[in-house]
């Protein structure tokens, strides 16, 4: 078993350097964050210097984090308005395989961060200041920073619609999410922050009893899994619309920052990666099984031809009553605040992160308020700037949703660009640059989005031409 | 005790704890040592800067087209 008391990490090239005037040498300055961040780590080597199953599970259990919270993190309100939309107009068909299909790609994704953030202990932002400087830096932080602003407002459009169907006012709503999201970070300790959270994430499951309240039927679903079919009405603009909505769903551009600054932040090192993708996909997982279940629960509406083009969340919880019956539609309005408020937490953080990691600002929920003024005052603004926004009377709320999904797709390429000539740096990553089968991989994942773009894009301009694809 | 009445020995050992503690980091972990040191900047090929601004264009280009839906949309 590898020590780092006594075995230092040889791989990132400071290393050496620093060791010699780490822990032992008066000029270093040890942080609070350090302390905190050390006693985890304490934690962990403990765990893994014993042997036996517990042990084993014991420290999948201090490892994992980061990957399951980014991913039930992106099953948030637009993702599953948009599962229930897919479900509602599309039936069980085609879109049972896709969407496992996506979070697949989600886990190509996402282990490249844990790669990342485990070689180098840095946050996404930092590394792409770094290496690529602050022209490119700048872009990918602009495309990040508008991304999660308007994710967030879609966050609150979500909490609000949730908890509105048990006729909570939209002001106590949004105020109420506010204040959980600022009691999240009470504890000024990331471990608590990280439980408290990943608790409130596995409550994204509770749109599987939705979906059992509705009887699905197994075999149409055993069927799709196996046909990919059916695909009712065809490839139509619409079509188009929910299959990009879906992607968008699942793999987004605020996903790489948070997940690789959480590792950073947990204290994860390469010795941990083998955990880190477990974590992923347990992670992806769990969320695919959500969102499976959200479309299976509003697949009632479309066998009874009901219209959900303009249903925002609490619509389908009233519609979906005759189906799943009172409660079921209560959880699945329920659902709809948890994916929102989850969200929230981890979308503002990821901007905090990055904020932080750009400003050169400590950035750390291990920092006290004191010593992380800017990093908490970004979180918790950004979060009480989204919130406000929502309660603004006559705001296009459906607009934002629609456009807040359509932006995640098409900012992914670029942002994917940069993680993969990341991942293959051999100055940053060493040993761990990807392996060829996973390039293929994430070539083939920027290929899908970039191709679903451009069809997007065909379906908007000209809609006729989608005939050239085989479609109406 | 001695160590409590000896303001030296409790910063020494305070001291020792402190760095037996943060031993279980490695030591690029250290908030010193991510200050001091910044990965410096790579010199990006003609193939990756032409990929960049590809996207960056299809990204300009792709948000046009959301625009221009909202736009119709609204009409």
């Amino acid at each position: 078993m590898t020590d780092p008391k006594t075995n230092p990490r040889p791989l990132n090239p400071t290393s050496s350097d620093l060791s010699a005037s780490s822990t032992a040498s008066a000029d270093v300055v040890i942080t609070h964050e350090d302390i905190d961040r050390a006693h985890d780590r304490e934690r962990v080597w403990e765990t893994r210097s014993r042997r036996g199953l517990g042990s084993r599970a014991r420290l999948l259990w201090l490892l994992i984090g980061p990957g399951i919270l980014v991913m039930l993190g992106e099953n948030d309100g637009p993702s599953m308005l948009s599962y229930a939309a897919t479900g509602a107009r599309f039936g069980i068909g085609f879109f049972i395989p896709f969407v496992i299909l996506t979070f697949l790609m989600a886990c190509v994704v996402q282990e490249m961060t844990v790669r990342l953030g485990a070689a180098t202990h840095r946050g996404h932002a930092e590394l792409i200041f770094d290496r690529f400087g602050p022209f490119w830096g700048w872009f990918s932080m602009i495309d990040l920073m508008i991304g999660n602003f308007l994710t967030l407002v879609t966050e609150f459009i979500a909490v609000r619609a949730g908890l509105g169907f048990f006729g909570v006012p939209p002001w106590l709503a949004v105020l109420a999410a506010w204040l959980i999201l600022f009691g999240a970070l009470m504890a000024h300790r990331y471990w608590t922050w990280e439980r408290v959270t990943l608790l409130a994430a596995l409550c994204n499951l509770i749109f599987v009893p939705v979906a059992l309240l509705s009887h699905p039927h197994w075999g149409s679903i055993g069927h799709a899994l196996v046909t990919w079919k059916p695909l009712p009405g065809g490839l139509t603009p619409d079509l188009v619309l929910i299959v990009l909505a879906d992607i968008g769903a699942t793999v987004t551009p605020w996903m790489l920052f948070f997940q690789q600054s959480a590792i950073a932040d947990k204290g994860l090192t390469t010795h941990d990666i083998r955990f880190g993708r477990v974590d992923t996909a347990v992670g992806a997982a769990l969320a695919a099984l959500a969102a499976l279940a959200t479309m299976v629960a509003a697949a009632p509406l479309f066998a009874h031809g009901m219209s959900t083009a303009n249903f925002e969340a609490g619509e389908f919880a009233q519609a979906l009553r005759p189906y799943v019956g009172q409660w079921g539609s209560a959880l699945f309005a329920l659902g709809m605040f948890e994916a929102g408020m989850v969200a929230a937490v981890t979308i503002s953080t990821s901007s905090a992160y990055a904020f932080g990691e750009v400003a050169h600002r400590p950035h750390s929920l291990n920092l006290p308020f004191g010593e992380g003024k800017s990093f908490y005052l970004v979180l918790v603004l950004e979060a009480a700037a989204a919130a406000g926004l929502v309660l603004i009377p006559g705001i296009p709320l459906v607009y934002i949703v629609l456009v807040v999904n359509v932006i995640a797709v098409l900012a992914m390429p670029p942002a994917l660009l940069f993680l993969y000539m990341l991942v293959n740096d051999r100055e940053v990553m060493g040993d761990l640059v990807s392996p060829p089968w996973a390039n293929i991989l994430a070539i083939g994942v920027v290929t899908v989005l970039v191709a679903a773009g451009i069809l997007f894009g065909v379906s908007v301009v000209a809609p006729q031409a989608l005939s050239v694809f085989g479609g109406r | 005790m001695e160590s409590s009445t000896n303001p030296r020995n409790d910063h020494d050992s305070s001291n020792a704890g402190l760095a037996n503690i943060v031993s279980s980091l490695e030591p690029d972990q250290l908030i010193a040592a991510k200050k001091r040191y910044h990965w410096p900047r790579r010199k990006l090929t003609r193939l990756e800067t032409a990929l960049l601004w590809a996207l960056r264009i299809y990204l300009i280009f792709m948000l046009g087209v959301v625009l221009y839906q909202i736009w119709h949309a609204v009409r």
